[in-house]
This record gives structure tokens, sequence and C-alpha cells, in this order.
């Protein structure tokens, strides 16, 4: 009996590592295209934030005559280029033909304003649909800088010598923040939400194609009728099946997780600050258990899958079913990784989001291990009814034999 | 033996698309039809039955209840005296099937797959391996044997298939239009093939549309017409019935009578 699923499952896999587009997806794609693409995306994000912030901006003022002291900031100041245009109409134009990076008007009457102790404007004009941009925060920094100077000297004019006065007029009440989330917890927010997402979309990935193969494949190339004739129960065969797209998926999942393990793990070294200790504070067990998470999700995928593809008539079916059903793994998973989304007894009864919720804490380091036992003892309840589900389906003639 | 008992095949019709209505079927209930009804026949050991019947008449189902893949809504059958429905592992045990789709693993070789379906039928591994060299060099596929299957001929393909079939030297063989596609050449082996079944004292279920195979090996043949039994008996009855002596004017004449006696 168990032999005869051993011998389906051998004979399914030996198919299924003979087939390139499985070893891409359970191989390949888990294992070095994602290490590589986030270390890319990591470089690429880095050099164009730190090309933002170094780059020598080039700006057009017009008014400078009426605060020198502001024209002067600009002009000794590190990074800043002047250009002359014609006139302040021009300065849109000379924005979007990049000919300057922003533009600062300063208005005729600007000393007589803060004489008379009116707040005073400069317009500056930059383009803001750039989401790296820093123009903004620099040519604002430089602004600011005149302003504080212009508000100390009035400050001292009536009377606040000391910087402690005039602190003390200004805020008078400060915050003392004391945030009991340690750095760990933190980082983990941000990091803990994409790493699920990408272990179950990989799971999902590793799985479908074989699920395909050996379902509906096998139908239409006519093997599946003669395999059932083989003197074997046909639960045995599903099993056989499911074990192999279990496997599939499990691996492909648990390859993503080891190979950005061990990216994270060679980084860290080159890491220094909150971000490298947070990294190493995450324990074996941590892996051990976001491993664990992961089975029942293998399981739960291989039984939907082959569920799905054993309907089916045609490969090109079975393709067409699981698109939809990817979009259905997406969402729950792409729960976790919205902001303030966090792991409670309801959302640990949601399928899929409950094993996201559950990477995202054990990353964080606050997992609520009671929790944990109960999302990790439904989901095997749910994977085994999926495949109870799945046998029964299997020995439906009219899902066998569909015409 | 095959000993086929009023055997019937029931099916829940699908809605036509486009009309919204169930079609009418020939006075059946509309959303039920029979593919197969009360259809009784023997195949005696030894001798070569042949199954006949246009296209819909109901023999893949009929097939496919003997090979215990569906079944049957009423009625049995048996091999050698065992139920298909009470034991079909047995049953299958005793059965091999081969029909005009190979339906081979392309990336397996030709071994692997002859000792897969070998280990499935529980043979022990040192008589799965005899029975397997046995087989290649009886159909002289020692060349070809640990090739994969995508990469060989129709022919080849053909007889991988072959010995699939008699890897667990069945007593009882079911041919589905074997050689339908095959060159003359690949037919021909696969009709020597049957001779051969048949001199080994093997029980066989030949289904055809090729009356010049029927002709050459069949000592019986069962036509069927619209899921019913039309005609049982042997050539020369066949031919007597009808008053014609080519067996593909007796056939016609045979479901032309049917077609007669259903619309009466």
């Amino acid at each position: 009996m168990r032999l005869s699923i051993l011998t389906i499952y051998l004979k399914d896999m030996k198919e299924v590592l003979r087939d390139r587009k499985t070893l891409v997806f359970m191989l390949l794609l888990p294992t070095l295209v994602v290490p590589v693409l986030m270390n890319v995306m990591i470089g690429f994000i880095s050099r164009v934030e730190k090309k933002a912030r170094t780059e020598t901006l080039t700006y057009a003022i017009f008014g400078a005559e009426f605060l020198p002291e502001l024209a002067d900031a600009f002009t000794e100041e590190k990074g800043f280029k002047k250009i002359n245009i014609p006139a302040p109409d021009a300065i849109e134009s000379a924005i979007s033909e990049d000919q300057i990076k922003f533009g600062l008007v300063i208005p005729e009457a600007v000393r007589e304003q803060f004489a008379s102790g009116e707040q005073v404007a400069v317009r500056l004009y930059y383009n803001n649909a750039s989401v790296a941009s820093r123009v903004r925060d620099r040519a604002g920094k430089a602004i600011q800088e005149v302003g504080k100077q212009w508000r100390s000297n009035r400050l001292t004019g009536l009377g606040l010598d000391t910087t402690e006065k005039q602190e003390s007029l200004l805020n008078p009440i400060t915050i003392e923040e004391h945030g009991t989330a340690n750095m760990r917890e933190v980082i983990g927010e941000r990091l803990g939400g994409m790493l699920p997402y990408l272990f179950i979309i990989f799971c999902f990935l590793g799985s479908m194609y074989p699920a395909i193969d050996i379902g509906a494949g096998e139908k239409e190339r006519g093997s599946l009728e003669t395999l059932l004739l083989a003197p074997i129960r046909r639960n045995r065969v599903v099993l056989g099946k499911f074990f192999v797209i279990f496997t599939t998926g499990i691996t492909a999942a648990l390859l993503s997780l080891t190979s950005i393990g061990l990216m994270l793990a060679v980084k860290v070294k080159e890491l220094t600050g909150p971000l490298g200790e947070v990294i190493q504070s995450i324990s074996v067990i941590d892996l051990v258990l976001i491993g664990a998470m992961l089975i029942p999700t293998a399981a739960m995928f291989a039984s939907l899958l082959l569920s799905i593809s054993i309907y089916a008539k045609s490969f090109k079916e079975a393709s067409s079913y699981c698109g939809p059903l990817n979009f259905l793994v997406i969402l729950p998973a792409l729960f976790g990784l919205l902001p303030g989304v966090e792991l409670d007894w309801i959302r640990a009864m949601v399928p899929i989001t409950n094993i996201s919720l559950a990477i995202k804490e054990l990353v964080k380091g606050t997992m609520n291990y009671h929790m944990l036992a109960v999302i990790l003892g439904s989901s095997f309840i749910i994977a085994g009814a999926l495949l109870v589900f799945c046998t029964k389906w299997f020995e439906r003639e009219e899902v066998l034999f569909r015409e | 033996m095959i000993e086929v008992m009023r055997i019937s095949k029931c099916f829940r019709r699908r809605k036509q698309k486009g009309r919204g209505l169930y079609k009418k079927f020939f006075g059946q209930d509309r959303k039920m039809f029979y593919a197969v009804r009360d259809v009784s026949f023997r195949a005696e050991a030894g001798t070569i039955l042949g199954l006949l019947g246009p296209n819909g008449a109901g023999k893949t189902t009929l097939l496919r209840m003997l090979s215990t893949a569906l079944k049957p809504t009423a009625g049995t059958a048996s091999f050698d005296g065992i139920d298909i429905i009470e034991n079909p592992l047995e049953v299958r045990k005793r059965i091999g099937f081969l029909s005009d789709d190979t339906g081979l693993y392309g990336r397996l070789t030709a071994r692997e797959m002859i000792e897969y379906f070998g280990k499935l039928h529980g043979m022990e591994h040192k008589r799965l391996k005899e029975r397997v060299n046995e087989l290649f060099s009886l159909l002289d596929m020692t060349s070809f044997a640990d090739k994969r299957n995508d990469s060989l001929s129709s022919g080849m393909k053909q007889k991988v298939s072959i010995a699939r079939t008699l890897v667990h030297d069945p007593e009882v063989i079911i041919f589905d239009e074997p050689t339908t596609g095959l060159d003359v050449a690949a037919a021909e082996a696969i009709l020597q093939f049957i001779e051969s079944c048949k001199a080994e004292g093997k029980t066989v279920l030949f289904c055809t549309h090729h009356m010049h195979e029927v002709d050459r090996l069949c000592d019986r043949v069962v036509i069927l017409h619209q899921g019913h039994l039309c005609f049982q008996g042997s050539l020369e009855e066949m031919r007597s019935r009808t008053g014609q002596t080519h067996l593909d004017k007796a056939f016609l004449a045979l479901i032309d009578s049917a077609e007669v006696s259903h619309a009466a």
C-alpha cells in the first residue's frame, strides 16, 4: 500500500525534475534570482539616495539683492550652482527642461515686512513629482538656516539673549520620547512583512507547474487513464501526487528562506547599526519555526492545485484556473505587508494571512507562542481537510473523465 | 474469460451551450442519457472478440467499465469469475489495456516506464527485471530501451505501450483502436501481436473501425449502436444475416437496421 504511494511519488518526482520549467520555479528562481534581485534593488536604491543627497543642484535666484544673506548662503554652501535665466516666468520651463533643479523668488519688500513684524514668504519652485528628490530638503535647509538667524536676532532684540531663553519661549513643552519597541521590533515590522510574502509566493509558484504537469498534463497526454488501470486505489495515486507537489512547494519556499538568510548573513558583516543587529538577533529556532509555518502552507497549496489540475482537461485549462488562484494567494499574503496590520486572534483564523503575520511576528521577535500553536494547528487542519477533499474529488468519475 | 451481464452506464447530460435547454436524446430522460444500455456478451479464453460500432456507440464507455476505470450504473461483468464491481483491483491485475493513445511518460525512458508499471502491479524486483529484458528482446526494443519516450518514433512508442500492457503478463487484453494513426508496418506489428496473444490462450477484446482487421483476427463480434447491443455472433453469422459478403457492407446493414428499429 505505502509502496505504491512511494512508487508514484518517485516516478512523478523524477519526471518533474526533468522538466525545465519546474526547475526554474522550484530551484533557480528562489535560490538565485531573488537574492540577486534584492541585492540589485538595495544597491540601486542606495545609489539613487546617495546621488540625490550629494549631487550639485543647479538653481536660479531672483531678488537676491533684497536678501543678500540668503543668496550668499547658497553661494557659500557646497553642492549648489547658480544658473542665470532671463525672468521668474521662465523658472518652471527651466525646471522641466532640467536646466535648473529649483528656482527661488525673493519679494522686493522682504526687509520692510520683516521689520514691521510680518512673516516673510520666499517662493521655492522645484519638481515635486520625483520620489527620490532631495531638492526641497536641501534648499529648504539653507533657507531655514537664514530664517533661524533672523529669529535669533529678533529674540535677542526683545531681551532673550541666551539660546535657552529663546528655546523656552519657542517650545515651552518638549516631548522626551521613550519608545518601548526595541530596534528588532521596529525594523522587523518593515522587513518581516516582505519576507513571508516572498516565501508564500515562492511556495505557490514552486507547486503550480508540477501540479499542472502531473494532473492536467498527465490527463492530456493520456497517461492518467493508463495509471488508473493499475491495481492501486485512487487515493494512493492522489497521495503520491500530493507529496510530489508538496515537496516542490516546500523546497521552493525553504530555498528562498535559505538563500535570503545566507545573503543577509553575508551582508550582516557589511551592515552596521540596527539592521545588522536585527538580522543577528533572528535565531535558528525562529528560522525553524518559520520553516514549520511553511509546511501547512505548502500542503494547502498542493491539495488545492492538484484538485484544480485534475479537474482541468488540459495543461492550458489548468493554467487558466491557476491564474485567479494566484491572485487569491497573493492578497492574503500581501495583507501582512500593510502598515499597522498586527496579528490578533481574529486574523489568526484567516488562512495564509495568519501564516504571513506569524512569520512577521517571528522576525520581529514578538511572537505569542500560544497563538503560533493555534495557527499551526488550524493550518494543519485546513491542509488535512483540503487533502481529504482532493482525494474524494479524484474519485469522482465526472472529474477524471470530464468530456 | 470475460462475461458481461446486462451492463449499463448512465451519464448526466451537460447543458448545451447557447441553447439553455437539455437537448432531447432519442426518447431518453432529458437530464440523463445512457452511453451503454443493458449489454451482455461473453468472450472465451483463446479467442478474439471484436467490439464494433460507429463513433458515439458507447464502445469507449464499455471498455472503461470493463477495465474498472468507470463504475457501471447497472449490471456487471466478470473476468474469470472475478467481479469488476466487487473486486476491481483483482480485475486490474488480470487485464492489459492498449489503445491508440499510447499514454507514455515522455520524460521517462522506455525501461523506466515499463518498470514503473511492473512495480505498480506489485511485481518483485528480480522477476520484474527478467520480465522487462524478456519483453525488450521479444519486441526488439533493446536499442532504444534507455532513450526517453519523447525522442522515440511512433512505431517505437507503440512497442513501449505494448510492453507496458504485457509487463504483468495479463490473462485478458483489451485493445482500443490500437492501429489508429500507425503506418502499415507498425499496424502489422500490432496485428501480429494480437494473433500471438490468441495463440498463447489469452482472452482478447479488440475494438476497431477497420473491417479488414476484424476479418483477419476476430472469431466473434459484438456490435454496439447508440449504447445498445445490436448484434453478436460469428463473422459468418454477420454475413448470412445481412446477405452481404463484404464485412463493411454487412456492418453498415446491421447499423441501418438498428437505426430503423430505434426510430420505430
